[in-house]
């Protein structure tokens, strides 16, 4: 209709020309702003974590990837005792290793 | 280099193994020493090497429960850990970190946050500082005045610790490790407000910690060393756990960090036995000065400059600890062969 209006008001061929662009400019915002709107949704809320597991060989990296992938409570969990196990594992090893330098690992007196 | 590098998958980086080494032996050494978790060195290492804030945040606090297991294992062999007076403070500090997080949400709604926490930061390091090192030089004082006339060192006089151990108010609890009897009140108390600092501030807390250990409650500087180590592994754990269900920990940086500060660790912690209470009081009075200068650098947006003074500073302190061990394990091995 409104193009029609303008055809007819627009006599030379150089101002149909530009009212034309302007339709079709008018037209393709309005298809866009449309998909946009559609495409966005309501508003994010949260993001999301994801390891990229794509190029992994199996592991104890992607065994790692594929748990923070699955469930990140079991993650959160697996870290405390992951980490615990660790640091009992790794303390008791290398308490033993300086005890066997001989040095002596007993009680200490207290000296400021 | 290149077969040093491996993938973390959830940062999403190629990082080098040697690197999350050093980092970790690094802050191992200065932990097990100090009595510390050391956040303030890890964190901004692995962000000046790429990781994103919130996980080096993340993943350093689930290294730091399992380096604080190595410390503290060994400090309570040696008898430092007042597990008594661990698990009172705690009790204080956790009502302590809820109480200062409620007031940085304050601070943040009238937006005063980043700027008020910064300057409160400088400040409170500062003053620490300080005191500990106010505190070292007036027992050198002390000692060569004692030295001069030929008698034993004087004490100091009553200090804080002792005026607070004199209200009595019930329960009433002694601590073995510590040898203290007061109030329980008091190591709550302390917890408390050690938590709200260390929760307002965005920090573990063993800087502030280990001197009110000392300077409040009337600990010996390994006692402090130890039950503080022992609040540090409470919170790394919890810490964890918190930022794993939130999906910021790099599960597979953290193994490889804790690789290196268990060795760091044992180091530290075993360092402490040749070395006098108030010297491990000079060496923190450094340490929290230097601190103190990269959290003033940040203030004037030199991040990159104040990183690597942190890491730089870290490496250097944790090698001062390293030759302390070394000569005292050389001296204790020599010894041991004239006895022979």
């Amino acid at each position: 209709m409104v193009l029609k209006a303008a055809g007819k008001r627009a006599r030379c061929p150089a101002m149909r020309r530009t009212w034309s662009r302007l339709a079709a400019g008018a037209a393709l915002i309005q298809l866009l702003a449309g998909k946009a709107w559609a495409a966005g949704g309501p508003p994010a809320t949260k993001l999301v974590n994801v390891a990229d597991t794509r190029a992994m060989s199996p592991g104890l990296s992607k065994w790692i990837a594929d748990l923070y992938n699955t469930n990140l409570w079991l993650f959160g969990l697996a870290t405390v005792v992951i980490m615990a196990a660790m640091g009992y594992v790794l303390g008791s090893g290398f308490d033993r290793l300086m005890s066997l330098v001989g040095i002596n690992l007993g009680r200490l007196d207290h000296h400021e | 280099m290149e077969m040093f590098e491996i993938f973390l998958p959830i940062a999403g980086l190629q990082f080098n193994v040697l690197l999350l080494l050093l980092i970790g032996f690094t802050v191992g050494v200065c932990g097990g020493f100090f009595g510390i978790g050391g956040a303030w060195i890890v964190t901004p290492a692995l962000n000046i090497f790429g990781f994103p804030m919130p996980y080096a945040i993340g993943t350093d606090l689930a290294h730091m429960g399992g380096k604080s297991i190595v410390s503290t294992m060994r400090h309570g062999k040696f008898g430092n850990v007042d597990m008594k007076l661990g698990v009172s403070m705690i009790v204080g500090t956790t009502v302590g970190m809820e109480l200062g997080a409620r007031l940085v949400i304050y601070l943040e709604a009238i937006g005063l946050a980043e700027s008020v926490i910064r300057k409160i930061y400088v400040i409170f390091l500062a003053l620490i500082g300080s005191y500990v090192l106010y505190d070292y030089l007036s027992h050198v004082h002390r000692t060569r005045k004692a030295a001069g006339n030929r008698r034993e060192t004087p004490p100091a006089g009553p200090t804080m610790a002792m005026k607070l151990q004199r209200i009595k108010i019930p329960p009433m609890i002694h601590f073995p490790a510590a040898g203290i009897t007061c109030s329980v009140w008091l190591p709550i108390l302390v917890g408390l407000v050690t938590g709200v600092v260390a929760s307002v501030l965005g920090v573990g807390g063993g800087f502030i910690r280990m001197p009110a250990l000392i300077y409040l409650i009337g600990c010996n500087t390994l006692v402090a060393v130890g039950t503080d180590l022992f609040e540090v592994m409470i919170t790394g754990a919890y810490g964890a756990f918190t930022y794993g269900i939130k999906g910021r920990v790099d599960l597979l940086a953290a193994m490889w960090m804790l690789l290196g500060a268990a060795v760091g660790a044992q180091m530290g912690t075993i360092a402490v036995k040749y070395v006098r209470g108030y010297s491990i009081r000079l060496l923190f009075a450094v340490t929290i000065f230097i601190a103190c200068a990269s959290v003033l650098m940040k203030q004037l947006e030199m991040q990159t400059t104040s990183s690597i003074l942190i890491l730089s500073a870290g490496i250097l302190i944790s090698g001062v600890i390293i030759g302390l061990l070394f000569r005292g394990v050389g001296r204790e091995l020599k010894a041991r062969k004239t006895l022979e």
